[in-house]
């Protein structure tokens, strides 16, 4: 008898943390359900999220009973991360709202599925999506995403800031220097105010001065840094930067910093760069801030933003049939209209045509569109941004002159590129 | 030592002082909760909200939103296996090694004692390794196992002290009875060893409850996030916090902790204090 | 002590049995994947082939500018947080051991820290401490004693510094329960000796206080050693790392390295590293403890 106790306690403890695993095991194969795993990074508390789980996934669930999508937030950063983190896992979710600039490194990885050779329809998908959102979801004459949006970044500024500081919005670098001198300083309360806010040191952040001074990460080939990245209006760019943030007249991407919208909201950032998602997210924070958007300062390389924008892609461990209508419907003219609301740009030809979108002007960030540039189109491109940002800090806090510090960036971009 | 009035009254003054810095943050942190999110860059920023200030709205928002309940039970349900099987298995190992000294018992608690000194994090890439090869990647399930075995040095060796204790006077006069070693485990041993079980149970749900880093990597799914990934998901992009959902959400989860801390009170105390003295 | 027959002796590997399984194949068994893992390239883009490659590894983490800034905050947030914690601990108990009323009290508050979950307190010291935050208000806008909003998580120091404040913050309970008990182990007759020798207070506590809670502050002392390099959510969620890696710790560019840039190799020999290092620094203080009692 007393034997059987232990013997039984055994058990139990087998059974406690076996039962667990074999019921989700279980699950997932009596289940006649089709279960999409959608990872995006949508805010959670954001209009588009809302817009995801309240409207566009129950449409499609309707629309396609037996098919339940399951979708899953991540911030931005944690999710290309995630991503790679699942790749060696096997845990890969079947469809991605992936940042366009992160393809190619998930090519390389060969985890994405080359959509044009395994979708029967897909000629006809994508040709009702805008041919420049397409081409950035070619890699080695396959496609492997479908455009989901495009974005730009233009100017917002602070119409009563300028208005008391008796500047105009600036039209070309010089001026925005000047402007972004003399709106900082401190406001009425005593509180201390920039002229500009920067919310990182990336890529995303940094590219259009660099590329608006003149300047380039690369050559057209991407296979070269020397000579760009370093040269003399890539420098200037940079250095005009780190002026700026040593006489106090731009921040934002310090830990302690208040955040961009915030500090927008409560007038204690004059100007900023930002996409259409701003309006939204300003209007439902502070809606009494004044404000007034404009393209980006011209420089001597021109008036050039940063391409931005997301694609919907596939990967391979997916339910390929599920997965597939799921994209087909998140690229449809329904489902970028409701997007639209909150500030995507739909790439749907159709969505484009559509009143609401007219209405929402975009008018501003489709011109900035046409000019704007896209950041290196490389597999190795979250390194590259990773060391920019290194190069970046090392600049501002003094460590280096900004020439010593690009030139030194050269080096290690041209091996990341050699890869 | 020599109580003089003098000496006292400083005492209390200086522990009013010690006490006000210890709970200062959790006030703040309460008070911020019922704040409304925009207020949160006011100027000048105030401890407590103002009158027309105070809101509940953060609280509204957190408990209607059917998925902190979800993550409030994922954090129960990994905690209380976590503590139950721990504590069963580190009673037993702490019973043998603490009542049967021979050579394999203390290599078995050289190398517990050993292990100890290595951070479970530590071990988090061949553990992530393992968790991928049993298929037991985001699942709550993935958490339990590691989390057991994390807490396994710490409280066997905090019980087999107890364990020690009991009087051999107490086991002999058992095995005259002809009790079996089964009988004397979970008949004398247990029972006089349960403020160790207690207090080292309290401690390892806490862990178990508050574990950041290993929940965060193995689980993808919201609706399979614990507490303390849930509370940090609210720091979306650089542009945006909440803190009010933060803090809202922050003291709710708070909330059975203390309700299990001053119920338990003496346990803590005591099991801390038993381990401290033996050293 | 019992008689050991067959069936005493199962019934004692089934009360280890469980426990040791689990120990051995999610503790164990990860160490020694690990070293193995430490002398291989392993990538998160070649989880299955893992080519051999020596101390490649090693010689690549010890090469590294950022390891080494890692180990010194490392070893920096151990002598500032131990020391911190365990004086400021032991004066709250000497306090508490003084007085009679509310005793309780005073130890549930400041017992509470310690219970509170890391991941909420580092938030809320991120809020305070926020370049906009209550304690610049309080220096700046009310004290004037600093000239503008110090930026205390911009910057290494300064945000390691909120870090150390954080864990001698949190843990201060834990020792003050520990010595609490200590203090009232010691027999009062020690005391009352001494004083009619005219021993004056400080000769008190350091000529019979501190040797009789020896025990104590040892245990204390390797246990928050441990801790110490234990640290990661708060370092984590108060400066992530920033600016640019300076304020990473051992742990926190370990997981950086292992999940953010998928090097797992290199995370594995770190990972050895540190926990030789701190096998190493717990025998040194065990012959500390040992030779003490001699």
């Amino acid at each position: 008898m007393k034997k059987f106790n232990g013997f039984l306690m055994m058990v139990l403890i087998v059974f406690l943390v076996a039962a667990p695993i074999i019921a989700q095991g279980a699950n997932e194969t009596t289940n006649k359900e089709i279960v999409l795993d959608f990872w995006h990074h949508y805010s959670a508390e954001s209009a588009e999220n809302k817009t995801l789980t309240e409207v566009l996934i129950p449409e499609f669930e309707k629309e396609n009973p037996g098919i339940k999508v399951n979708a899953v937030s991540h911030e931005w950063a944690e999710l290309h991360d995630k991503v790679l983190i699942s790749a060696s896992s096997s845990s890969l979710p079947d469809v991605a709202r992936c940042d366009i600039a992160w393809l190619p490194e998930f090519e390389k990885m060969g985890i994405l599925v080359p959509l044009d050779s395994e979708m029967n329809d897909f000629e006809e998908v994508s040709k009702g999506l805008l041919d420049s959102a397409m081409s950035t979801a070619i890699i080695n004459d396959h496609y492997y995403g479908l455009a989901l949006n495009t974005n730009s970044k233009i100017l917002f500024y602070n119409t009563k800031m300028l208005k008391d500081a008796g500047v105009e919005v600036p039209n070309t670098m010089e001026e925005w220097e000047k402007t972004v001198k003399k709106l900082s300083g401190k406001n009425v309360k005593g509180q201390q105010v920039w002229g500009w806010n920067e919310p990182g040191l990336s890529a995303w952040n940094i590219c259009p001065f660099i590329w608006s001074f003149g300047g380039a990460l690369t050559n057209p080939e991407q296979t070269k840094a020397s000579g760009y990245i370093n040269s003399p209006e890539t420098v200037k760019a940079v250095n005009t930067f780190a002026s700026l943030y040593k006489e106090g007249a731009l921040t934002g991407f310090n830990s302690g910093d208040i955040p961009m919208t915030d500090g927008f909201g409560t007038g204690r950032y004059a100007m900023m760069l930002e996409g259409p998602w701003k309006i939204a997210e300003l209007a439902g924070a502070y809606p009494n801030v004044k404000y007034q958007t404009a393209p980006i300062p011209a420089g001597e390389g021109g008036s050039i933003s940063v391409l931005g924008g997301e694609d919907i892609a596939m990967f391979n461990n997916a339910n390929k049939d599920a997965a597939w209508k799921f994209m087909k419907f998140m690229t449809s003219d329904f489902a970028e209209v409701e997007m639209s609301k909150c500030g995507q740009i739909p790439v749907n030809k159709k969505a484009l045509e559509n009143p609401v979108v007219v209405e929402a002007s975009f008018a501003p960030y489709l011109e900035a569109i046409k000019t704007a540039k896209a950041r290196p189109t490389v597999a190795s491109a979250s390194k590259i941004d990773n060391e920019l940002v290194v190069a970046m800090h090392e600049i501002l806090d003094g460590e280096k002159t900004a020439q010593k510090a690009m030139d030194d960036l050269a080096v290690k971009v041209d091996a990341l590129l050699a890869k | 030592m020599i109580n003089s009035k003098k000496s006292i009254i400083t005492r209390y003054i200086l522990l009013i002082i010690f006490s006000l810095i210890a709970i200062f943050p959790m006030i703040y942190m309460l008070s911020t909760s019922l704040k409304p999110n925009g207020a949160l860059y006011e100027f000048p920023p105030k401890f407590f909200p103002d009158k027309n200030e105070l809101t509940l709205e953060n609280y509204k928002y957190i408990l209607n939103e059917s998925k902190f309940m979800r993550n409030f039970f994922n954090s129960i349900y990994v905690s209380v296996i976590a503590v139950i099987i721990s504590s069963i298995v580190s009673t037993g190992l702490a019973f043998v090694i603490g009542r049967f000294k021979n050579k394999f018992t203390k290599i078995i608690f050289s190398c517990l004692i050993v292990t100890m000194v290595i951070p479970g994090t530590t071990l988090i890439v061949p553990q992530f390794e393992m968790a991928v090869k049993f298929k037991i990647i985001n699942s709550l399930s993935g958490l339990i196992p590691f989390y057991i075995a994390w807490v396994i040095p710490f409280s066997t060796f905090m019980i087999k002290g107890f364990m020690e204790n009991i009087p051999n006077s107490i086991i002999d006069a058992a095995e005259i009875d002809g009790a079996s070693i089964f009988q004397v485990f979970y008949k004398i041993a247990v029972p006089l060893a349960v403020p160790a079980i207690a207090s080292v149970s309290i401690f390892n749900f806490l862990s178990s409850w508050e574990e950041f880093p290993w929940a965060n990597t193995v689980i993808n799914d919201t609706k399979l996030r614990t507490l303390p990934i849930a509370i940090t998901g609210f720091f979306g992009q650089h542009q945006f916090t909440q803190w009010g959902y933060v803090f809202a959400l922050s003291v709710l989860s708070l909330i059975p902790v203390v309700v299990i801390f001053i119920s338990f009170q003496k346990f803590f105390i005591s099991g801390l204090a038993s381990g401290g003295v033996k050293g | 002590m019992q008689i050991k027959n067959n069936s005493s002796k199962f019934q004692l590997g089934a009360l280890m049995a469980p426990g040791l399984l689990i120990f051995a194949l999610f503790t164990i068994y990860p160490i020694f994947r690990l070293l193995i893992a430490s002398f291989h390239d392993w990538t998160l883009a070649s989880m299955v082939k893992q080519p051999f490659v020596g101390w490649n590894n090693y010689k690549t983490v010890f090469s590294d500018k950022t390891f080494w800034i890692s180990f010194e905050n490392s070893i920096v947030y151990a002598l500032v947080t131990v020391p911190g914690q365990m004086f400021l601990g032991l004066l709250v108990a000497i306090l508490i051991d003084g007085i009679r009323k509310i005793s309780v009290g005073f130890r549930v508050l400041n017992y509470l820290p310690v219970i509170t979950s890391w991941v909420i307190v580092s938030l809320i010291f991120k809020y305070i401490f926020n370049t906009e935050g209550l304690l610049n208000y309080f220096l700046f806008n009310i004290l004037h004693i600093t000239s503008k909003n110090v930026r205390w998580l911009d910057f290494r120091w300064s945000g390691l510094w909120v870090a150390m404040f954080l864990g001698i913050w949190k843990g201060v309970g834990w020792n003050m329960v520990v010595f609490l008990a200590a203090l009232q182990q010691v027999p009062k007759v020690l005391y009352e000796a001494a004083e009619l020798d005219g021993c004056k207070s400080i000769r008190k506590f350091f000529a019979i206080t501190l040797p009789s809670i020896k025990g104590s502050v040892l245990f204390a002392w390797v246990m928050l050693t441990i801790g110490a390099f234990n640290v990661y959510t708060s370092i984590k969620l108060i400066t992530n790392g920033a600016p640019a890696h300076k304020t990473e710790t051992l742990l926190t560019w370990m997981y950086y390295k292992a999940f953010s840039t998928g090097e797992f190799g290199y995370s594995a020999a770190l990972s050895f590293i540190m926990a030789l290092t701190l096998c190493f620094l717990a025998i040194i203080q065990f012959k500390i403890m040992k030779k003490k009692d001699e």
